[in-house]
């Protein structure tokens, strides 16, 4: 058992109990007096100019109170990234996407909005509409964007030693593609929202997002208005995973509907409209060429890939960098050229999703190292092994590890799984395979340039002294970020869990970056240890003056009072304490002091005991172009075993058992590790045996629902076995860090090793339907390769 | 998605139903389970001004496994179908099919008429329906007709259903001697799944060791309307079953059907699990039918 008494437990999450009682309120179970509702007309066309708008009908329609286009809106610019700000809120001269925003409408009931929609006329001209890279990078192609030529929207181009030379001085030098599919991540909630715009001019939105502070920021810059007069308030969220990590035009429409109006505006998107929104994973093509020496030594990776990004920018610049940066890790590889490509297409939207932009390039090297080690002899784990960063290391393009139980991980699965004992002995159809990799643990900078903290704490004791008040702009989005920081407030100030209460997702409460790059256990849970920190000093002062005592003589552990001292006479707080409770029936009792007393006590001497904490990452990184995409704090790495059967004739994978072992540095809640782990583990085996959006030949999604976009059911996912590695991380609260993404990174090309052992058969591309299996074996057959 | 706006009828009888059928014709629409319909009506491919509800008329919502031939219901459910044991000692394919039919919410409300006039090329209870020879009862005010299953889909949602007839039973005579079948659906995932292929095979023996006496094959999602094919049922006839004879006419049926690309499946992939399904579905008739009396 470790030394604390609420971190590293099991405790149960605090919103437990209402949601599994249906009283935790979601967006959709909000409802404001006078609330209108809005719709949005989106582009039925994939690229086409607009030559006119005609709302007119819309607007004489009894009971729709606002109708607002271009014109109303203005064409402020927005995006995600300031350096690359390409969307207006609504469309003016032409259309890019099937679903891009051309209107919006408020209306008494939701009927009327759509009805509404479908009354606004809008003329349009085809114009011819690029739907692959190839198409659109064609020396003179229609730009969707003035000023980019065949349609690149971000290139970028490193080399971190010598590429080349490496080359030359290794026994095995291998190339191959690899092709992974546009995801759409598969949320239970659709986005919803309600804006709320006052009479003395105060907007308030609440809404159903990652990250409430970019959303307030965009907010008041498309709207115009000064950021303190927004307020974005999150109630509890059904999941985001990336694409609920910036602001929609499902917001600013709600937001600008309800500042025409003056009345709250609500809007939902329809599962259909979240596939169109998009801003979901790209769909990568990875080259990659890797070299090794014979003994397994690697020695240089040259990776190549272009990115499918949709229409406007969104997170792309970052993801087209993180699909170079995140192969630094977590091998020693001295030699690495990376040239990324991120390309404009008619189709909606590509952004980040869980993984941000590592998950495709990890898969298809991941693969790729598999076959070298069949190539050289040597088992995967040992060729792994032979090449594994170890705690302290740096990669080639300067991340540092300053904690990494990578070793230790893949010894855990290869323990867990039973590896040795498997390998190379399953029958044919039968197969296990292993991959690894690493993640951040929070972006090292924010989105816009800036010094701002990523994280601000506020801890207010209530004045009679019972409870502890966490106030944070943090997003608890189902991921159980309030009951970690609640674990931690109460582990750093001494008190019982039951005595911490949890404000979140509020911007009134502080900076918080929100919930992406999985950054709050670290982040924001540093700045709630410092806040608990110094509540904890100013009671410990206060107790110091009024006992007589030192203050390094008093501390506070499972909500008493510990004086080091035996002799210290409390009879008067207590007396003090008794006299102002008279009648109440749970008056304080025992040879301690409780924390009760004492936070009283404080509040008695110096009003309102408030602590503030506050965190920002040092510097961190190199000085080339983009070396900040990718910086972390810390790191956090895992590897994953996977057995699968194949049923031969049909291409048919069962995923029979899954082995994860993940260094979270420090868990502060061990089934919320363990469960982000199983989640992830789930995400990427969807992502590597179903997931794809499919489109027709004008751009129109095919299968926008959850019936035909498959995900895994319950059934498809076998038994995890979770372990939990602790690396103790230098730069994280307690020693947490990441577990949020890194558990995905190994899904898919552990999965992918598994199929190749159970067939004999490589697969270079996602996602492994039945029938991309079936055509792979049949094709070797058709070759006359018997070889098992 | 909303709905667009109707009247709701909900008559607790079967003639009444009729009647209100054979007064509001073109302009109705029945709704059993809704699990079809409800979808087709938010997309707006359909929007009747009445839907007349089933689900109040008890009489709709037996099984009679009694002598004679077995009597299901309209307004029977997947799941209870499903669950029931009799059904599943002796038709262990239609029992099978209803199991995997979308998810436990889905069979809770999903019926078996609604499968049937649902008419979707890839739906889960008509091969092995036709693979037993079901047949359907339809009624109407003016009085009633049986249909044989085979004889009743006419294209993707079409069927010979009249715009006043509904639907009320489904009968199947219990096989006799050795007899078994077999229901295969082949879709991405385990569950909540579209067919890319299903097959339901049906095979009768002269004896425990014989010959196949009769047999039929019938193939889902590879055609507008679920398809026997007879040219691989002739190749079984009179013959001893063995591995080879089903390999053959797994490929005979492979062959012989015409199935399409789509962007669930090309249709090399379902010609060439046709013949997989096909061979493993009489594989699994076949031992049923070597241990059933
Ligand atoms: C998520 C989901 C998953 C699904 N998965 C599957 C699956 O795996 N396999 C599968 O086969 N199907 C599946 N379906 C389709 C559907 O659930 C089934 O076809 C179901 O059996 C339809 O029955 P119902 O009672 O809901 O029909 P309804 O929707 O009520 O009716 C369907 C049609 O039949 C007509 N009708 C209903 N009863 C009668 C009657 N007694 N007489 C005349 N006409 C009648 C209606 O007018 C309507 O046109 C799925 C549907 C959904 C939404």
């Amino acid at each position: 058992m470790s030394e604390y008494s609420i971190i590293n437990t099991r405790a149960p999450r605090l919103d437990a109990p209402d949601k599994a009682t249906g009283r935790a309120t979601f967006i959709d179970d909000l409802n404001m007096p006078g609330m209108l509702f809005g719709a949005i007309l989106q582009s039925p066309l994939a690229h086409a100019k607009i030559l006119n708008i005609d709302t007119s009908r819309a607007k004489k329609l009894p009971g729709v109170k606002a109708v607002v286009t271009a014109e109303e809106a203005g064409l402020v610019k927005y995006g995600v990234s300031p350096a690359r700000y390409d969307e207006t809120l609504y469309c003016h001269e032409k259309v890019r996407y099937v679903g891009d925003e051309i209107a919006a409408v408020a209306a008494v009931d939701l009927e009327t909005a759509l009805e509404a929609v479908s009354l606004i006329r809008v003329d349009y001209d085809d114009l011819p509409a690029l739907f692959t890279i190839e198409e659109a990078m064609v020396e003179g192609a229609p730009a969707l964007h003035e000023g980019f030529p065949q349609n690149i929207c971000a290139e970028v181009h490193q080399e971190f030693g010598d590429v080349e030379a490496a080359f030359n001085e290794c026994d095995l030098v291998r190339t191959d593609k690899f092709i992974s599919k546009r995801q759409d991540a598969a949320f239970i909630e659709p986005h919803g929202c309600i804006a709320d715009y006052d009479l003395s001019g105060h907007l308030t939105l609440h809404t159903s997002t990652q990250v409430p502070h970019y959303v307030m920021r965009t907010v008041a810059m498309v709207m115009g208005l000064p950021v303190g007069d927004v307020r974005v308030v999150k109630p509890y969220v059904g999941g985001g995973f990336g694409p609920k990590a910036e602001a929609t035009p499902l917001e600013m429409s709600a937001c600008i509907l309800s500042m025409k109006t003056v009345r709250p505006v609500k809007m939902n998107y329809t599962r259909e409209q979240v596939f169109l929104h998009s801003r979901a994973r790209h769909q990568f093509i990875h080259t990659m060429t890797t070299g090794v020496k014979k003994d397994g030594t690697l020695m240089a990776l040259k990776n190549e890939c272009y990115l499918d990004g949709g229409a406007y920018t969104s997170f792309g610049i970052a993801t087209v960098y993180y699909a170079g940066s995140l192969l630094g890790g977590p091998y020693k590889l001295p030699n690495m050229k990376y040239d990324g490509w991120r390309i404009y297409t008619n189709k909606p939207v590509c952004g980040a999703q869980r993984g941000h932009g590592g998950v495709a390039a990890r898969a298809a090297w991941e693969h790729q190292l598999d076959i070298i080690a069949e190539e050289l002899g040597m088992d995967p784990i040992e060729l792994r092994l032979k090449n594994v960063m170890v705690a302290g290391d740096t990669t080639c393009n300067e991340l540092n590890m300053s904690s990494l139980g990578m070793k230790e991980c893949v010894e855990a699965v290869r323990q867990g799984s039973k590896w040795n004992a498997k390998r190379g002995k399953m029958p044919r159809g039968k197969g296990i395979g292993m991959a690894c990799g690493f993640f951040v643990s929070g972006a090292g900078y924010p989105i816009y340039r800036s010094d701002t903290y990523h994280s601000t704490v506020l801890i207010k004791l209530s004045e009679d002294g019972g409870t502890v008040n966490v106030y944070t702009g943090s997003a608890e989005i189902g991921q159980g970020s309030d009951t970690t920081m609640a674990m931690i407030a109460a582990e750093a100030l001494g008190v019982r869990l039951d005595d911490v209460r949890v404000a979140s997702g509020d911007t009134e409460f502080g900076v918080d970056l929100g919930a992406y790059s999985s950054r709050q256990t670290l982040m924001t849970g540093h700045a709630t240890k410092e806040a608990a920190e110094d509540v904890k000093r100013q009671v410990l002062e206060v107790l110091s003056e009024k006992l007589n005592t030192p203050v390094d003589g008093i501390d506070i552990k499972d909500g008493l009072i510990i004086f080091k001292s035996k002799d210290v006479d409390f009879s008067a707080i207590r007396a003090r304490y008794i006299k102002e409770h008279r009648g109440w029936s749970d008056l304080p009792r025992g040879n301690d002091l409780t924390f009760r007393e004492a936070a009283r006590t404080a509040y008695l001497a110096r009003g309102s005991i408030v602590g503030t904490g506050k965190y920002k990452p040092p510097e961190l990184g190199g000085k080339y172009k983009g070396a900040a995409v990718g910086t972390s704090p810390a790191y956090g790495c895992s590897a994953q075993v996977v057995e699968v059967t194949v049923d031969m004739e049909t291409g048919k994978i069962t995923v029979d058992k899954m082995t994860d072992a993940h260094d979270c540095g420090f868990a502060i809640n061990r089934t919320s590790v363990e469960g982000q782990m199983q989640g992830s583990l789930c995400m990427g085996l969807g992502e590597a045996m179903f997931e794809e959006v499919k489109f027709d030949e004008d751009g129109r999604i095919l299968n926008a629902n959850l019936g035909e976009y498959k995900i895994p059911t319950a059934l498809d996912m076998p038994n995890v076995e979770a372990i939990i590695v602790e690396s103790n991380e230098p730069n994280g609260p307690f020693g947490a860090k990441e577990v949020g993404e890194g558990a995905i990174i190994p899904t898919i090309p552990a999965i992918l090793n598994a199929v190749y052992d159970a067939t004999g058969v490589r697969i270079n591309e996602l996602p492994l339907t039945p029938e991309r299996v079936y055509m792979a074996l049949k094709a070797k057959v058709e070759k006359g390769d018997t070889r098992d | 998605m909303l709905l667009p706006k109707f009247d709701f009828h909900e008559p607790t009888t079967i003639e009444e139903a009729c009647q209100i059928m054979a007064e509001l014709g073109q302009k109705a629409k029945l709704i059993a389970g809704g699990t079809d319909l409800i979808v087709n009506m938010k997309r707006k491919v359909l929007s009747p001004e009445h839907l007349v509800s089933l689900s109040r008329i008890d009489a709709l919502k037996n099984v009679d496994l009694s002598d004679g031939p077995l009597r299901i219901g309209a307004c029977v459910t997947a799941a209870a179908l499903a669950e029931s044991e009799g059904i599943k000692r002796t038709f262990s394919a239609f029992s099978k099919g209803a199991s995997v039919l979308g998810t436990p919410l889905i069979r809770n409300l999903a019926t078996i008429a609604g499968n049937l006039v649902s008419a979707r090329p890839a739906a889960d209870l008509p091969p092995s329906l036709m693979a037993y020879g079901a047949k359907v009862v339809l009624k109407k005010s003016a009085g009633e007709r049986s249909v044989a299953l085979e004889d009743f889909f006419r294209g993707p949602g079409q069927t010979v259903v009249g715009k006043d007839e509904i639907l009320t039973e489904i009968l199947i005579d219990k096989p006799l001697g050795y007899t078994g079948a077999g229901y295969i659906k082949l879709g991405v995932r385990k569950t909540l799944e579209i067919s890319l292929v299903n097959v339901a095979a049906f095979i009768s023996l002269d004896s425990q060791d014989g010959s196949i006496q009769r047999a039929r094959i019938v193939l889902g999602a590879v055609a507008p309307i679920p398809i026997r094919v007879p040219s691989a049922e002739q190749i079984l006839v009179g013959e001893k079953p063995t591995e080879t004879l089903f390999v053959r006419a797994g490929e005979t049926a492979a062959q012989d059907s015409r199935p399409i690309d789509d962007f669930r499946g090309s249709a090399e992939y379902r010609r060439d699990m046709i013949e997989v399904l096909t061979r493993r579905a009489l594989e699994m008739a076949f031992n049923e039918a070597r241990s059933h009396e």
